[in-house]
Formats: C-alpha cells, structure tokens, sequence
C-alpha cells in the first residue's frame, strides 16, 4: 500500500512538472510566433515602401524627362518603325 | 509532584459557570461566521470587480491595424499605397522640462519653427497635443533617439501617391484619418478601407504577449483596387494638355481617353493640377477634374449626334442637298452664321466643313421629341454611373419647352450642356457598331454591356463622314501619321455675364482612332485658350494627335493607313 502510494506521489510530481514545462515551452513558442507575425507585417511593409520607392523612381515624368533630356532619345514615329507581324498574335498585346 | 492525568486536574475540578464555556464557542462561531461571510462578498458579489482588477493587471486588448488597399493602374503600377507612419504627440506639462537645444533638435527634424512648437506646447489644460501627424518612420526613429521628455509617438499610416499631380483627379486624396476625399479614393472609400481588428492577449513582466486569451478578431486588410486607367497612357494625356496649356495660354484643358472595346477609361486629366502629396496650398480651382464635373456647352461635336439621327429616321439620305447661301441665315428671328460661305452642299460637307446653317436645316426635319429622346439614349443631361464623386448630368431640357430657335441650336451644339466624359461615351456609338457601352474606371474582365442607339449602317456611315472631317480638308491637323483617325472639332463661345463671349472659347475635339477598328475615343477640352489661335480644329485637334498617335503605340496597335518609311530592314513588310 504504502509503495503504491509512493508511486502515484512519483507520478504526480512528474505530471506537475510537466505541465509547468509544457506551459512554459507553449508560452516560448507562443512568444516566437508573435514575434515571426510581426517579421512578417515588417517584411509586408517594407515591400510597400519598396513598392513605391519602385514607382517613384519609374515615374513616367521622371523617365520621360530623363528620356528627353539626359539622354537626348525622340518619340517613334511609324515612318521609322519596322513592323513585323506574327500569323497567330493578331491584335498585338495591350 | 504527584503526576496526575489531564483530566484529574485540580484547576478543573472547581465548578466553572458554564455559560463561560458558551461564550468561547459563540465567539469562534462569529468569528468563523465573519470569515465566511467575507469569502462570500468577495468570492460571489465583488467578483466582477476584482476580477477585473486583476485582469487589468496582466492582460491587454490590442488594436490590429488594418492598412488601407492599393490603388494600381491597369499593368500594376502603384498609384496610392500606405506605408506605417508615426503621429508626434506630447504632454505639455512633461514636455516643459525638456532643455531647448532638444526642442530645437525637434523643431528641425519636424519642419516646425521652434516658436510654433513652444505654442503648441504651452497649452498645458490639455494632457494631450499633436506635434505632427503622419511623420515618416525614419524621422520618427530619430525623433526616438532624441528622448525628449513628454514626447511620445503613436502608430499610424500614411499614404503616398507616386505619380503625384499626373494622376491626382483620378486618383483623389484620403485626410489624415485615412478616410478617402476625393477621385477613386472616395468613391472606392468603403472596398479600400479595411477593417481594424482586436485581440485580448496577456502580456507577462516584460511586457511580451504570452497568450491569446480570446479568439483574435483579425483585422481585414482593405482590397487593392485595379483601375482600368493606364498610367503611361494618362501621363502622355497630361503632357500633351499641359504643353497646350503653355502654347495657348489657356485657362484650362481636360481629356479622356477611352477604351472602345471595353469601355474602359484609358485616361482622364484635367489640368489644372495639384500635387496630392503636398496639399499645402491646394486651390479649389484645380482640386475640380474637369473631365467630370465641368459642363460646357459642346458646339459642333455634337453634330454628328444630330446627323445621325437625321439619316436613321430617313428625313434626309447622303444626297440631300442644303442651301446654306452665303454664311449667313436669317431663322427665327436671330442669325445664324457659318465660318465659311458654303453654297449647297451634302449631309457629309455639313459635317465637314461644320456648318451651323447646314445643321439647322436637318432639324427641321426632327421633331423635338425625337431629339430628346436621342440624346437622352446617349446619355446626355444624366450623370454618367460611374460612382465617381462629383459626375455631372450636364442639362438637357425638356423637349416639350423647346422652342424652334433651340431645336436649331442644339442641333449644332448650343443650348444643352455636356461633360467630357459624357460626350466621349456619346462618341463611341460610331466607333462601335452604333451601340453606347457602358464606361468603368475599374478593370475590366468581363464583356461589357451596351445600349443599341444607332443602327450599324448609320454608324459607319457617320464614321466615314468624321473621317472625312478629321482629313486633309477637314481638320487635318488632328491627323496621325501611320493610323486613320476620325473627329469632329467644336469650338463653343463660352456665355459670360449670359450672353455668348466673342473674346472666350471653348476648343474642343472628339474622334476615335483607328478607323478600320477602332481602339480608342478620345475626348479633347481647351478652356478659353488666348493665343494661338481658338479653333476647335487649331487648338485641339493637335492634341488629339498627339494622344491618339501615343497610346496607339503604347497599345501595340498596327497602323493602318499607308505611310513613307525612312527605315529600311532586311525583310520589310509592305503596309496596307
């Protein structure tokens, strides 16, 4: 009777301990996801920002300005344009 | 000592009064009676309380923040988008110990004289002023490393617009609670805007979060909105209008180019402009776009309209013939005068050569009803549905009030009034086969709806007349080397003080392009232009050109009128 009792205090210690580093271990990871979640809304963010950093430098004004002149291009005309016609693409892309 | 038991002993042996011994046991009952009711008043009244007492301690509810959509072009190119931003916020009484030079550094980095700053700051009723909102992270970070005492910073976003004063009517504006103002950004305010979430989390001593104690409510993010605008398209369209602008002095310009397959809006600028990131000195004059709200009086491009409908009712067939005598004609008790002295001539020269006498002959032949009716179908004197904020119906009066003078006059464009939009979308009835299709600002994936108003025969025929009036003997200025384009030019004296300005004119052109198959509408406005000359067909129609030639190049679309090539290639191909 009295091994038997010893026994079952053995398994409930191991249990309570347990629990408490189950709890523990759930809190880390918890605390690991949240911190991965907000890596996450950074990297989101920063994709925007780079996003515009992208469509400001691509401007139009700021090409065509650079086009003109910087690097002293024209608009095409069709008189000096070369067409070439594929059978299946008709319609061209747009 | 004699032992003796416990029970043998002497103190117990005299008689104690019992009611002693009473009055032990009701005081420990009282005293446990107490206890328990107190366990009670905590455990089952004041439970609410000090539970919340102590939630307060250890848990926290979160605000999500949901970032507003994207607004992008046709080929994905970004047109508003938010990035997090940080609002400067201080409590002036704590604010007053910090040492000038620090608010010094903070007055510069926040672009504030140190003098506004220590206003602001002066205010000590309140525990709360904003410094600045929408700071951008980099500065905020800086105004961080500062610690200025009684500073502090709050999360928020701001929104950015790349493409600035080229797009800003389409587009619009959001205020600083990132609700949207104007353009797309209020139209579209609700689908852009998401919706903040919450969560109820514990946070532990260090102040990270530990648990969800509830379900989180996640925030929705707002949708991105897909525009069927093109961005390069609409920056050739604000060039050509703003060097309009600069070659004739005009007042203003407005134009709109159209997708005539889809009915999408390729384009819509209205000059003058404003930047929507730097609304400092923003005029009400320019916030207007006038594409949209503006209507005008539309002169001659509405003669088509009136032609058409002349030719589908059968009053009149392509070898009519007009007497228009010398350029002036005596009607209804007024004159009415042509540019040019005319003679007699067909339906087609009347639209050619624009001739007011010409087109009030045809209406003679209308009944007032029956041009209601027409221009009603083509969407004139309604607000186009578009959602768009500020669409004007323009003004068409009720036919049964015209008098003969009016129906004269409205057959050539005097009389009612238009927006841009609206005469754009009128216009491709002849660049499709005489069915008006409905317009979107958003991109498009399915087939679009059209109303029947022209039957295909009238249509093309109509087509071919533009054709003529936008050639060599026509307006030729608006032609395009390498594409067939047709148009109508307009130009509209403009009532000031009501009565018709012979100094202030409104040039306008209308065509579509190319005309084997047509692609696209393009919609021309030039407000009051000074020098240069003020000719629909001098003043816009270059313009139309320019744009037409453009965003057929940027859509690939093959030329299909002959022209001389400079260039010579291996293998050439002959054009038709």
């Amino acid at each position: 009777m009295g091994r038997f009792s010893l026994l079952l205090a053995v398994i409930l210690m191991s249990c309570a301990i347990s629990l408490v580093t189950s709890r523990y271990q759930a809190r880390q990871l918890f605390v690991d996801f949240d911190r991965s979640q907000a890596q996450a809304r950074d990297l989101d963010n920063d994709w925007r920002r780079l996003q515009l950093d992208r469509a400001e430098l691509a401007r139009n004004a700021r090409v065509d300005r650079a086009a003109r002149d910087d690097l002293k291009m024209m608009p095409i005309a069709p008189d000096r344009t070369i067409y070439l016609n594929q059978a299946t693409a008709a319609g061209g892309a747009q | 000592m004699k032992r003796l038991p416990f029970f043998n002993s002497p103190v117990l042996r005299g008689q104690l009064p019992a009611w002693r011994s009473r009055l032990v046991l009701i005081l420990l009952f009282v005293g446990f009676a107490t206890l328990a009711a107190r366990a009670l008043f905590l455990q089952g009244i004041t439970t609410d309380f000090l539970q919340q007492q102590g939630e307060r301690r250890y848990e926290r509810t979160l605000t999500l923040a949901a970032t507003r959509g994207k607004i992008l072009d046709r080929n994905n190119v970004v047109l508003a988008s938010s990035v997090p931003a940080r609002a400067i916020w201080a409590i002036p009484d704590d604010a007053r110990a910090a040492p000038p030079q620090q608010l010094a550094a903070l007055g510069k980095l926040l672009d504030m004289p140190v003098a506004d700053l220590n206003k602001r700051l002066a205010d000590e009723d309140k525990n709360f002023v904003y410094l600045k909102r929408q700071v951008p992270m980099d500065i905020a970070d800086k105004i961080m490393q500062l610690a200025v005492p009684g500073i502090h910073q709050q999360p928020e976003t701001r929104r950015y617009y790349p493409e600035g004063e080229v797009m800003a009517h389409v587009v619009g504006f959001t205020n600083v609670e990132d609700q949207g103002q104007e353009g797309v950004e209020l139209a579209f305010n609700k689908q852009l805007s998401g919706r903040p979430g919450t969560r109820r989390v514990i946070k532990d001593r260090l102040g990270r979060v530990i648990e969800d104690v509830q379900a989180v409510t996640e925030p929705v993010n707002g949708k991105d909105l897909r525009l069927s605008i093109d961005t390069r398209v609409q920056y050739l369209v604000f060039k050509a209008l703003s060097d309009a602008i600069a070659l004739h002095h005009a007042r203003g310009a407005a134009a709109v180019v159209l997708d005539a397959r889809t009915g999408e809006i390729l384009s819509m600028a209205s000059l003058p402009t404003y930047d929507p990131g730097n609304r400092g000195s923003l005029d009400t004059d320019a916030l207007r776009n006038q594409a949209i709200t503006d209507t005008f009086e539309p002169g001659s491009i509405m003669k088509p309209f009136t032609a058409a409908l002349a030719l589908d009712l059968g009053r009149i067939t392509t070898s009519t013939m007009f007497d228009t005598g010398n350029g002036h004609f005596r009607y209804q008790g007024s004159t009415i005068s042509d540019v040019s002295r005319n003679g007699t001539i067909n339906v087609a020269d009347v639209l050619r050569r624009s001739s007011n006498i010409g087109m009030t002959l045809i209406s003679e032949k209308l009944e007032p009803r029956e041009m209601w009716d027409r221009f009603t179908e083509l969407g004139f004197g309604q607000a186009p549905q578009l959602g768009f904020p500020g669409a004007a119906p323009g003004r068409l009066r009720p036919w049964d009030r015209w008098r003969l003078i009016e129906k004269a006059t409205m057959a050539y464009g005097y009389g009612l009034s238009v927006s841009l939009l609206q005469m754009a979308r009128a216009y491709t009835v002849f660049a499709r086969d005489g069915d008006m299709v409905s317009l979107t600002l958003v991109k498009r994936d399915s087939e679009p709806t059209s109303v029947k108003i022209y039957p295909p025969k009238i249509a093309a025929l109509i087509r071919t007349f533009l054709e003529a009036a936008a050639g060599p003997d026509g307006a030729k200025l608006a032609q395009v080397q390498g594409y067939r384009v047709a148009g109508k030019s307009g130009t509209a004296r403009k009532i000031v003080d009501g009565k018709y300005s012979t100094s202030r004119y409104r040039s306008s052109f209308v065509g579509f392009a190319p005309v084997s198959d047509p692609r696209i509408v393009v919609a021309v406005t030039i407000d009051e232009p000074q020098t240069g000359g003020y000719y629909g067909g001098a003043v816009a129609a270059p313009v139309f050109s320019t744009i037409v030639g453009g965003s057929l190049r940027l859509m690939n679309v093959q030329p299909d009128a002959p022209f001389e090539s400079t260039v010579v290639a291996g293998l050439q191909e002959r054009m038709r």
